[in-house]
């Protein structure tokens, strides 16, 4: 497991300057952002539907550049690297999609699997971790189903073990509990909690779940007409000092 | 029960039956045509040797004597084969087709001819044998037959260089067709297109996926088309043989080693055509997004 370590601290896990984003000839769906999420944070994105929180996790997790302004990530420009630089920044961030993103034609426990498949890593090395994952999100019993014949919170929860299983050094979630019943959010909130607090992973989450909000005492961020501001605390290697945030949940 | 590791693409879909469908119908096209082409070559080849050597000469105002007199002479002649009188039998039945089995009427003057088989190294052969004829006191004319096969040559050159376009038109067609097939492909699955890529696959990986994918289409495709060309050609050559010797309207085709080495090369062009022409696409396509 990866302990966390003092340089870990030394560089921004994201950093945003003077970014903005317009898509073909279309207005500015983000303009000017400037923001800094110190490694082993755990910060809330908020705002209304059509507010471009997609569109900014889509610059972090590296699917979209910048019209302006520069990315960067674990202390290196984006904007500099080369396209297998870019892939091998992209396995140290995990993504939640809010429409899931799951392959239908591969199994549960293959659509878990397929980041570590990429990274070249071999079955036998990581069937055993997937397995114990999938048991953990209570899909033990589902492995060799389709995703098609899941319920949505099942396939959300798919979603995330997808996202978890090579533990990234970032996580990035959009709306990860939208799908699931009290107790199963509190979970898999849980689980979030456990590889920030555990492994040092800087955990971003774009939610409208208001409640989830206020009991996680992290920063808050939201998005309104194309600008960020910071609702509530701060952001960095402090959130990791604060009891657990988790504690008062089911 | 262990998971089992399916392909990270799916199975194919009914798009790639027709892709399928029509790349094997090029490659049986393209099979044809190559065999075509090299057919027509080796019968290029083959007549020109033939008639390389050979020279007609004839001989006005001469009985049957004087022309094996005349045979006799030019067998002796440097770099002369052979050389043979024709008979009046050989003679009536090369005018048979324009003067029918009755002959030729018995007082019209027919130039007797003589057959004369040179060496192909053999140098000026026409020309001494015309010298040699009159300085002999015959009055002679000499065809050299090499003359005539400059034209037919020519002829089929230009059909072997048709043949080879055609088979270069069907390739280039195939090639198109693949890369419009695999890029509609990757548009139908821009969506794991796009789970892979955020999970940090290399451009190279995806292609590499496309590419695997469609070189056994191609192969595949190609297989079963020059099949079906080779079950064509063993039918022409049936029916060739079968119309003994009224088949001349049918391609002297033939199933020899070079035959049998196109028909097995034909797929394995198919499949990497089929490859290359994916991992171009795909690799185009990837880096049209960051």
């Amino acid at each position: 497991m990866t302990q966390l370590r003092p340089d870990m601290f030394d560089e921004a896990a994201v950093r945003l300057d003077g970014v903005s984003l317009r898509y073909d000839s279309t207005e500015e769906i983000l303009s000017g952002i400037d923001l800094v999420l110190k490694p082993a944070s755990f910060s809330f994105l908020t705002g209304a539907s059509g507010a471009g929180k997609s569109s900014l996790l889509k610059l972090l997790y590296l699917a979209q550049p910048p019209s302006r302004g520069e990315v960067s990530l674990f202390g290196r420009p984006t904007s500099r690297l080369s396209r297998d630089e870019l892939s091998a920044m992209r396995r140290r961030v995990g993504v939640v999609f809010q429409e899931f993103r799951l392959l239908n034609h591969l199994t549960v426990y293959e659509n878990v699997a397929l980041p570590l498949r990429v990274m070249g890593r071999k079955e036998s090395q990581y069937r055993r971790d997937v397995e114990e994952l999938l048991r953990w999100v209570g899909l033990g019993e589902r492995l060799h189903k389709r995703p098609e014949t899941l319920s949505g919170g099942e396939q959300q929860r798919v979603a995330i073990a997808r996202a978890v299983v090579t533990q990234p050094n970032l996580l990035i979630a959009d709306e990860p509990t939208g799908n699931v019943d009290p107790d199963m959010a509190a979970r898999l909130m849980r689980l979030f909690y456990e590889l920030n607090k555990r492994l040092g992973t800087t955990v971003v989450i774009a939610t409208h779940d208001l409640g989830l909000i206020r009991q996680i005492d992290a920063p808050v961020y939201r998005l309104a007409d194309g600008m960020l501001v910071q609702e509530n605390g701060e952001v960095g290697p402090t959130a990791r000092r604060r009891t657990d945030p988790l504690r008062a949940m089911p | 029960m262990k998971p089992t590791e399916n392909s990270l693409l799916p199975l194919e879909d009914a798009r790639e039956a027709a892709l399928f469908f029509v790349v094997g119908a090029l490659c049986f096209l393209a099979a044809l045509a190559a065999l075509s082409a090299k057919s027509t070559y080796g019968a290029a080849r083959a007549w020109t040797a033939q008639v390389e050597g050979e020279y007609t000469v004839s001989l006005s105002g001469a009985d049957a004597t004087a022309a094996d007199e005349a045979a006799r002479l030019l067998s002796g002649l440097d770099g002369v084969i052979t050389a043979r009188a024709f008979s009046d039998a050989e003679i009536n039945a090369l005018l048979e087709p324009n003067f029918g089995k009755s002959g030729l009427p018995a007082d019209l003057p027919v130039p007797r001819l003589i057959a004369v088989t040179g060496a192909a190294d053999a140098e000026d052969l026409g020309a001494r044998i015309s010298t040699a004829l009159h300085d002999a006191g015959h009055s002679a004319a000499v065809d050299a037959h090499a003359e005539w096969a400059g034209d037919v040559r020519r002829m089929l050159s230009i059909s072997r260089i048709a043949a080879l376009s055609i088979v270069a038109l069907l390739s280039a067609t195939a090639i198109a067709v693949i890369a419009f097939a695999t890029h509609a492909a990757l548009l139908a699955r821009r969506d794991i297109v796009d789970v892979l890529h955020v999970a940090g696959a290399k451009d190279r990986f995806i292609a590499g996926l496309f590419e695997r994918r469609f070189w056994l289409l191609g192969l595949r495709a190609g297989t079963v088309g020059a099949l079906v060309a080779l079950a064509s050609v063993a039918i022409l050559i049936a029916l060739g043989r079968s119309g003994a010797e009224r088949s001349g309207l049918l391609p002297q085709l033939s199933l020899d080693f070079p035959d049998l080495a196109v028909l097995v090369v034909t797929p394995v062009i198919a499949g990497l055509a089929a490859r290359l022409a994916a991992g171009i696409t795909v690799m185009r396509s990837l880096r049209s997004v960051m």
